[in-house]
């Protein structure tokens, strides 16, 4: 709780500073991400929505970008970015790595 | 089919380590009533894996995406407590272990002490399992049920299997350890696979915007050791490793691992302190 607590006050402190907020959009379908190569600026928060639209589970994946989140077929899922200084970071889907993507920041 | 088995000996692996090193460190110390419950753990675990990954389209969609997460973030965090204190509490009881070996080691391990090593195995093994199994269903319904798809769910499972094989390989190096040495061995190292769950749990909580990553990247050792390798997936089993990990990730590690490695310490100290008799009875093994 103690923890929890924490956490918000934290968010909520570093919410006050960040300017902008951007949402992206990015669906996966059969034959691979959709759209492949997206871009946001340099340092801003991004909320990168993920809608997995097969028939089977993914695992939205990314060493460059140090995240990873299973999202079930037909689901949704927001993965949070923050901070990113520029250059392009590669994607994948975990569950069926010849679907790929990258991010450009600038 | 090769890319199937090595993802499936990914997932695996690091259940696989956790199950090994607590079976390892029980065994050792002559405690069988707590290897049952280790394998209890991982068993129960594997059957609910089963049914969490096939009712992943009703009872967990339920919870939604995001709930699902953090509950699993939370998990994460309860097992790096009960993970923490069991190494403590053992570690402080390896010497009375050695002095009077089964009998007293039974008693000292209350259900509530065995439950909690059946916890840890559970949570270890329900991670990695779930995605094991949402991934070979992803195969099996991608292509069909039919026997072409077979062979692929076969590589999965001997995937599966050779991680269970590499993490048992890697514990045979222990057997020749003498007895002290290995539980100091297999203590610090389950502190690291804590300290690494730990970094896991705020990874996903910085991933579903909980928590800010502070430096969204702090080194980058992917020239060293690549993420996907396997060398990449023993580290990130054992210690968490991630190539380019967010400070608040570093933090979480420089701040739990050296703490607990002091705990440690003290509760040697504490037990050393308290029956010298047995010590001297038995000069260091």
């Amino acid at each position: 709780m103690r923890f929890q607590l924490a956490a918000v006050a934290l968010l909520a402190c570093v919410g006050s500073v960040r300017a902008e907020e951007l949402t992206i959009a990015l669906r996966v379908q059969a034959e691979g991400f959709q759209p492949a190569t997206i871009a946001a600026p340099a340092g801003s928060r991004i909320r990168l929505e993920v809608s997995n639209e097969t028939a089977t589970p993914i695992e939205f994946e990314s060493f460059e970008l140090n995240r990873e989140r299973v999202v079930p077929a037909g689901q949704k899922a927001t993965v949070y970015l923050s901070g990113l200084s520029a250059g392009s970071y590669e994607f994948f889907d975990d569950f069926n790595q010849k679907r790929r993507g990258v991010l450009t920041v600038e | 089919m090769l890319e199937t088995l090595l993802i499936t000996w990914r997932e695996t692996l690091e259940a696989a380590l956790v199950v090994g090193i607590l079976l390892t460190y029980v065994a050792r110390s002559g405690q069988r009533r707590a290897v049952r419950y280790v394998w209890l753990g991982s068993a129960t675990a594997v059957v609910a894996a089963l049914i969490c990954a096939s009712a992943s389209g009703g009872a967990m969609a339920l919870l939604g995406g995001e709930t699902q997460e953090v509950v699993q973030a939370l998990i994460v965090f309860g097992a790096v407590g009960v993970l923490s204190w069991m190494v403590v509490w053992m570690h402080g009881n390896s010497r009375s272990i050695q002095g009077d070996l089964h009998r007293q080691a039974d008693s000292a391990l209350a259900t509530g002490r065995l439950i909690g090593l059946a916890a840890i195995a559970f949570v270890a093994v329900f991670r990695e399992g779930v995605e094991t199994v949402l991934f070979l269903w992803g195969v099996v319904v991608q292509r069909g049920v039919q026997l072409a798809t077979m062979p692929l769910v076969g590589a999965g499972l001997v995937g599966a299997g050779l991680a269970i094989a590499t993490a048992w390989l890697f514990f045979r190096g222990f057997a020749f350890l003498s007895l002290r040495t290995f539980f100091r061995t297999t203590g610090v190292l389950l502190l690291l696979v804590a300290a690494g769950l730990l970094t896991s749990g705020v990874n996903k909580l910085i991933g579903l915007g909980y928590l800010p990553p502070l430096v969204p990247q702090l080194w980058n050792t992917s020239w060293l050791v690549r993420d996907g390798s396997p060398l990449g997936a023993v580290l990130g089993a054992l210690v968490g490793y991630r190539s380019r990990p967010s400070l608040l990730e570093v933090l979480a590690f420089a701040f739990y691992f050296p703490l607990m490695l002091w705990a440690l310490n003290h509760a040697e100290a504490a037990t050393r302190a308290a029956g010298p008799g047995e010590e001297s009875a038995r000069p260091a093994a």
